[in-house]
């Protein structure tokens, strides 16, 4: 080596270490689709990670939004203005996040809502757009949002723990599971599980073989599965994003001569998780060894027929919609956009600080509101002079004073082209004891 | 203790991977001065050219020899089409490192829309299951370790037996001098990228092999690994990528069986820091092949 060489090297790792804050810094692209066409459109802002260890997540997402802007224009838009969506892509990351949001409502005057904010990221992201007075629909599971002081914050689906919960009374109850290793990975948002999983399992008396965060995007968990085998569990309790489930449980497949039962939460019904897994595994031992946790929805009734059609006609402008016809965000965040989209109908207001709190009793429905399960439906009804209550994709919603909405669970299995088929459901008693024995 | 020895045999593997790619890495840098940080979406761009292969039913060996190739056209393109002309302009280090991380942005973001966000798995048949105490390695395992033996051999026996060998070792001390002396060594710097990018291919390759499922975002978390390898070695030092790999591969596995898996890259980013301290200039950097000869 030349003379500089000493210089040189040190220089390499003082550089390579900036180039990979630089990589992990940078901020992704957006896109932008949906209706448009008017003078003074309206944005609904889909923040969410649409590149990273979480880059899943975003897609299901915006394939919400797209068919609502769908259903809102081709009724005439909300009061004559078009609604638009982009993506603002957090990258799973806090730190890309604070100014992807922060782009986000610089650049855009016209946001009526924003959705997505996972777990990822709605710590750093609901302040900003809750100081910034836009209604938002997060798909976060962070226990510190059960009753918080953000008032443009709404929630439509259950705080994680309940997931964990589900996931205890599913094993318990339904599978007579008594040993459970828990395998998360070690992000924030699959870390809420933990806690709640391991309080509840062993105040129902059974055993936590063992517990493992595993960091996310190894090319390799030989190590951590040859630890947790040598625990013999029942059953692993698992949500490790990307590619880490697959290449795990492909491992322990090989390390044990098979598959053992493995239990996921809600973020594991997706089809970018079961292409990895059953890719890695196999189908047959998918369908044999898999099985997971739900929001409880039907995939039925007038609402969910409307956001069908609104959906498989989004996908001349988003080719994967329709792979997202039976994924509960993405059911939950179309009723989200609907309901803001008539909250402003109903105040005649495309100002959030009027129309924000008519989101709640859209969703609720006041003393003698009307059922609608379309927007044009809802619009009519506004127009006439009545109340309404908005039951739509998901279900009714039961807002409490915080804006959190939850409903029961379904026990759901995949099927051999990676549909979800419900197999089970866990009855309001079944949850309500493991909930209080988790302490939740 | 037999989680130890289990640990140990799986970083073997961890650590052939590694190597194979650390090695590309570090003559890049040893021989064309360019620390390439579009080097793991080259990986990753290169297991998908051989997963289209295998998907098309070529078998997973051959398909990675499609790999190697894919890497070692890519990585030369790289290099002539974007690296060269700024490095001919006299573009300073740090400026040739944000191009290197502008042109992995744009492969990986290229690559997403041709190659989709979801995990992809290769058809492979990993083979039994061989036992020596608690350590227990598949067919596949064992060749991917005997394919990184191999391909170090022969990196060696490039290095210390040939004249492009010795080529490249006169580039990479000095560049000047070795031109002076009648080397063409922009040839060698060519040939030297399409080598290290075929290594890159090869890597990518086994790697999407030894984790059994791969996507577009595996390549930001390879090139962490390849970095602190090739740092650890001694920057430019293929002989010392390749301890860099050992010890980076080992420490990854033993400590995820000593501590929560969650501290496995804590702790051997651990060991990259204390080495820095104790000798900045990497483990092997005044001894390697490519210093100066004698």
């Amino acid at each position: 080596m030349h003379q500089g060489s000493h210089r040189r090297s040190t220089s390499l790792g003082i550089v390579a270490a900036l180039g990979l804050v630089l990589a992990a810094c940078g901020s992704g692209s957006s896109s932008s689709s949906g209706g448009g066409g008017s003078t003074s459109p309206l944005l609904v802002g889909v923040i969410a990670p649409f590149t990273g260890a979480d880059a899943s997540l975003g897609p299901r997402y915006f394939a919400a939004c797209v068919p609502a802007s769908l259903a809102i224009n081709n009724a005439g838009g909300i009061m004559g203005h078009k609604v638009s969506c982009q993506q603002f892509d957090t990258r799973g990351e806090p730190a890309d996040a604070v100014p992807a949001a922060q782009q986000m409502i610089a650049s855009n005057s016209n946001l009526m809502a924003v959705v997505g904010c996972t777990s990822d990221e709605a710590s750093s992201v609901v302040p900003i757009i809750d100081h910034s007075h836009i209604p938002m629909f997060c798909m976060t599971g962070q226990s510190e949002f059960n009753k918080s002081s953000f008032t443009y914050f709404h929630r439509l689906v259950p705080p994680d723990e309940f997931d964990a919960y589900a996931l205890v009374g599913s094993a318990l109850d339904n599978s007579h599971f008594s040993r459970i290793a828990l395998v998360f990975g070690n992000d924030i948002g699959s870390q809420a599980f933990v806690q709640p999983a391991m309080t509840a399992l062993q105040h129902l008396g059974a055993t936590v073989t063992i517990n493992q965060a595993l960091a996310l995007g190894q090319s390799s968990y030989r190590t951590e599965v040859t630890a947790m085998l040598a625990t013999h569990p029942d059953a692993i309790f698992t949500e490790a994003l990307g590619s880490t489930d697959a290449t795990y449980l492909s491992e322990v497949k090989q390390l044990n001569g098979s598959s053992i039962p493995f239990m996921g939460t809600s973020a594991t019904i997706d089809p970018v998780w079961f292409a990895a897994v059953s890719g890695a595994i196999g189908v047959p031992d998918v369908l044999k060894y898999f099985q997971a946790v739900d929001l409880g929805v039907s995939f039925s009734g007038p609402g969910y027929a409307d956001f069908l059609a609104n959906l498989t006609a989004s996908a001349a402008s988003n080719a994967d919609a329709i792979k997202y016809k039976e994924t509960g965000s993405t059911l939950h965040l179309y009723d989200g956009i609907m309901q803001t989209a008539l909250a402003m109908v109903a105040t005649k207001s495309t100002d959030p600080t009027v129309y924000n709190a008519k989101i709640r009793d859209i969703g609720n429905g006041v003393s003698g509101a009307v059922e609608v399960n379309t927007y044009a439906a809802g619009v009519a009804a506004l127009n006439s002079g009545k109340s309404i209550k908005w039951v739509g994709a998901g279900g009714p919603t039961s807002y409490d004073k915080y804006n959190n909405s939850q409903q029961g669970y379904i026990l759901v299995k995949y099927d051999a082209t990676g549909n979800e088929v419900q197999f089970g459901k866990l009855t309001e008693q079944q949850t309500a004891a493991v909930i209080a024995a988790g302490g939740g | 203790m037999s989680l130890y020895l289990a640990a140990f045999g799986f970083g073997l593997v961890s650590t052939s991977v590694l190597a194979i790619a650390a090695v590309g890495f570090t003559m890049q840098f040893g021989i064309s001065n360019m620390i390439n940080l579009a080097y793991g979406e080259v990986m990753i761009a290169s297991a998908y050219a051989s997963y289209s292969l295998n998907n098309a039913g070529i078998n997973i060996w051959v398909s990675l020899l499609g790999g190697a190739v894919f890497g070692a056209v890519f990585s030369y393109l790289i290099n002539r089409v974007l690296y060269a002309p700024f490095q001919k302009k006299g573009t300073a280090l740090i400026g040739m490192v944000i191009i290197s991380l502008a042109a992995s942005l744009m492969i990986a973001n290229v690559l997403l829309p041709i190659v989709g966000y979801y995990s992809v798995s290769y058809h492979q048949d990993v083979g039994p299951t061989f036992h020596a105490g608690s350590i227990a390695l598949t067919g596949v395992q064992l060749a991917i370790m005997a394919v990184a033996v191999v391909l170090m051999l022969a990196i060696y026996a490039l290095l210390k037996l040939t004249r492009l060998g010795k080529a490249m070792r006169a580039t990479s001390a000095n560049p000047t001098l070795a031109r002076n002396c009648g080397i063409p060594t922009r040839r060698v710097i060519d040939t030297a990228w399409v080598i290290t990018g075929a290594l890159c291919g090869v890597a990518g390759t086994v790697a999407g092999m030894n984790s059994d499922t791969f996507s577009v975002a595996s390549g930001a978390g390879f090139l962490i690994s390849i970095i602190a390898a090739a740092v650890l070695g001694g920057a430019g030092n293929p002989y010392g990528a390749m301890i860099g790999a050992f010890l980076i591969g080992e420490v990854t596995e033993v400590s995820a069986a000593a501590f929560s898996p969650q501290y496995k890259e804590v702790a051997a980013f651990a060991i990259l820091i204390l080495v820095m301290v104790l000798r900045p200039q990497g483990l092997l950097a005044k001894r390697g092949t490519l210093a100066a000869a004698g």
